[in-house]
């Protein structure tokens, strides 16, 4: 039994909270939230006790490993501290908000002989997972082009801390990173980043992004991220070879589609999607990271593949701030 | 645990063997297949011992068997196995008549064994989860149903009646009017069907169209034709369409796939990357002998499936509802 904590009871902290509820040999300790109701709820629909800052937490729990499922430029201070408390880090993506900031929280959990862990979850989607095994298995031949999409709904959270460029860093790297480390897991480094957003344009809460790639084994990719739809969310695949192509549409793959009635005298309904999984895939991504920390074994996504993620990020957020294209 | 695998003519016992070594404290003991080729070369690339004769795997000290065989064979083996006072796991349909599953039922029944009958889509996470929308009450009270399980011709033994006991309407109808009984807890009360065979040169039915009626006044259709042609995509589907009064679902249990279209193998395939569903129907299997429950899906649900396919042979032969008497 490994006893964990989480930081953050906003959405990340609750699925994560959720997660390792759920999982045998997992023990959750607490979870700490600023906004003290906040984290009495969510610590109640889990068992567990609430606290109001990671240092309260650490003067009553002792737990091995804490997650950090707080906005994105709030990471470093918090796998900072947690480190030096020498307890193994499990933190959100992107690993940061900048590169600098990356490196000194890999560098500090090093120092300090801990684990850091960051959760690149799209590693352990089932349908990303196969188009992985696909093209490793050579199903499409080499591959030339390839096509990615993702987006939905622009978000809300705590301070509409996803509408603040320097918080956030936009949907480029909070969103897309997603994409461009399951890019960088399937076809190696890239050379080359060209990128347009409505960074610097209008915005109003409103974005979308088109970003060129160029891998240095010469694929071309196209990744599309937004968050100017008027609802929903939805991703895209497509990866083209000289001798096939792999096609992936969330929106096809979908297994139950409802409609429900909103009322009984007018026409109108809402309608659900569904996709449901045994186990989620951020539950697989915990699972084995907790199995990392008992085995001593590498994870599937590691800290350095997470930080060479938001490498790509902000090259892009660079090119659609200079209109050039950026070399890494 | 220890279970042994009876005959490799029903191309799920693969499936099952890969699901039985996934799973901890079990162990697939041995095999027995009449067909010594199929049954050497099953047991070589499985890694484990072969019978022949099925009695010798039986007086093996294996806790429970899977079976296999054709299904004409089903309630022999299965009678065998309940005597030796083995757990079953029976493919489906679970036998080609009435009496001899009631036999096979009875003959668990007094030997205080377990008979399991394998409708693993029952465990599918989307029909799970539809199954639980119903129970929830989120779409109000079923009015109607509409359901697929179409495929691909088999082939083989499957298209000679003396062994297979029917054609796609038995081979096909048995899932989904299972799920349909699942999802409701209700029996079927009347069915009328169309079957005829137009899509291949074989000597059984390939096609058909049920319309059915539930005991709870829930009328319902089904397709369970070998109607799927040799470019479509994949093997087949399941599909149903659930039209309650507050609402409607449609769920597709293979929805969960990528669309692969390749070169190389000269075809557009289908990638499934949801939950391997057979895995879970193993695991159940093995939880309800550990635990000393009742199976989740019993053999009585196997026969109400079963039946339902023979009334609807019953019907087109003489072209009028039939209903089902208990």
């Amino acid at each position: 039994m490994i006893k964990v904590a989480v930081i953050g009871a906003g959405t990340m902290g609750s699925v994560h909270s959720d997660a390792y509820t759920n999982m045998k040999n997992a023990d959750l300790v607490g979870i700490v939230d600023i906004r003290r109701n906040v984290a009495e709820e969510l610590a109640q629909k889990c068992g567990t006790r609430a606290y109001s800052s990671l240092e309260e937490l650490l003067a009553h729990e002792d737990p091995a490993v804490i997650d950090v499922c707080v906005p994105t430029y709030l990471h470093k201070s918090y796998v900072k501290r947690i480190a030096s408390a020498k307890k193994h880090v499990i933190c959100e993506k992107p690993i940061a908000r900048h590169l600098e900031d990356a490196k000194e929280m890999i560098d500090h959990c090093e120092q300090e002989g801990v684990r850091l862990f960051i959760a690149q979850v799209l590693r352990f989607f089932p349908d990303y997972k196969k188009a992985y095994d696909l093209v490793l298995e050579e199903a499409v031949g080499t591959v030339g082009t390839v096509r990615t999409m993702r987006g939905g709904v622009f978000p809300t959270a705590w301070e509409d801390w996803y509408a603040n460029t320097d918080k956030s860093g936009t949907l480029i790297v909070d969103m897309m990173i997603h994409d461009f480390d399951f890019l960088r897991w399937c076809f190696g480094d890239v050379e080359r980043v060209y990128a347009k957003s409505l960074l610097g344009r209008e915005q109003n809460r409103m974005d979308h992004a088109l970003v060129s790639l160029r891998f240095k084994n010469g694929i071309i990719a196209h990744a599309e991220g937004t968050w100017a739809y008027p609802d929903g969310f939805k991703t895209e695949l497509e990866i083209a070879g000289d001798q096939g192509i792999l096609v992936h549409d969330s929106d096809l793959a979908t297994a139950i589609r409802t409609s429900i009635r909103t009322s009984s005298t007018s026409g109108s309904g809402v309608a659900v999607p569904e996709s449901p999984l045994n186990n989620n895939p951020y539950y697989l991504e915990l699972e084995h990271f907790l199995d990392c920390i008992v085995t001593g074994k590498e994870p599937i996504i590691q800290a350095k593949d997470a930080y060479k993620a938001l490498e790509i990020s902000i090259a892009a957020l660079q090119s659609v701030q200079t209109g050039q294209p950026v070399h890494l | 645990m220890k279970i042994g695998i009876i005959s490799f003519a029903h191309m799920h016992a693969f499936s099952y063997a890969s699901c039985l070594q996934k799973i901890e404290g079990v162990e697939l003991a041995a095999i027995s297949d009449e067909d010594t080729e199929r049954g050497r070369k099953a047991s070589e690339q499985l890694g484990v011992a072969y019978y022949h004769n099925f009695h010798e795997l039986l007086q093996t000290d294996i806790d429970a068997v899977i079976i296999c065989t054709e299904n004409a064979k089903h309630a022999e083996v299965a009678i065998a196995a309940a005597n030796a006072k083995k757990h079953i796991l029976c493919e489906k349909p679970l036998a080609t008549n009435i009496e001899d599953a009631w036999k096979m039922i009875e003959a668990c029944k007094a030997n205080h064994v377990k008979l399991q009958t394998a409708f693993p889509v029952r465990f599918n996470p989307p029909v799970k989860r539809v199954k639980q929308m119903i129970d929830n009450g989120d779409l109000g009270r079923v009015i109607a149903i509409r359901g697929t399980n179409r495929g691909t011709m088999p082939g083989g033994w499957f298209v000679d009646a003396d062994l297979s006991g029917g054609g796609a309407v038995l081979d096909h109808t048995v899932h989904v009017i299972d799920l349909m009984r699942w999802f409701m807890n209700s029996e079927v009360k009347e069915v009328y069907a169309e079957i005829d065979t137009r899509f291949h040169d074989v000597e059984i039915d390939d096609c058909g169209l049920l319309t059915i009626e539930f005991e709870n006044g829930v009328f319902a259709s089904h397709d369970p034709s070998w109607s799927r042609c040799e470019t479509f995509p994949t093997w087949g589907d399941v599909t149903l369409e659930i039209i309650g009064t507050n609402g409607v679902t449609k769920l597709d249990a293979f929805a969960q796939h990528m669309m692969l279209y390749s070169d190389k193998q000269n075809k557009v395939s289908e990638q499934f990357w949801g939950n391997d569903f057979d895995l879970g129907l193993i695991e159940d299997f093995i939880a309800c002998i550990r635990e000393d429950r009742d199976p989740s899906i019993t053999g009585e649900d196997g026969l109400r499936a079963m039946e339902v396919a023979l009334a609807a042979y019953q019907s087109a032969q003489e072209k009028k509802p039939i209903i089902l008497n208990r």
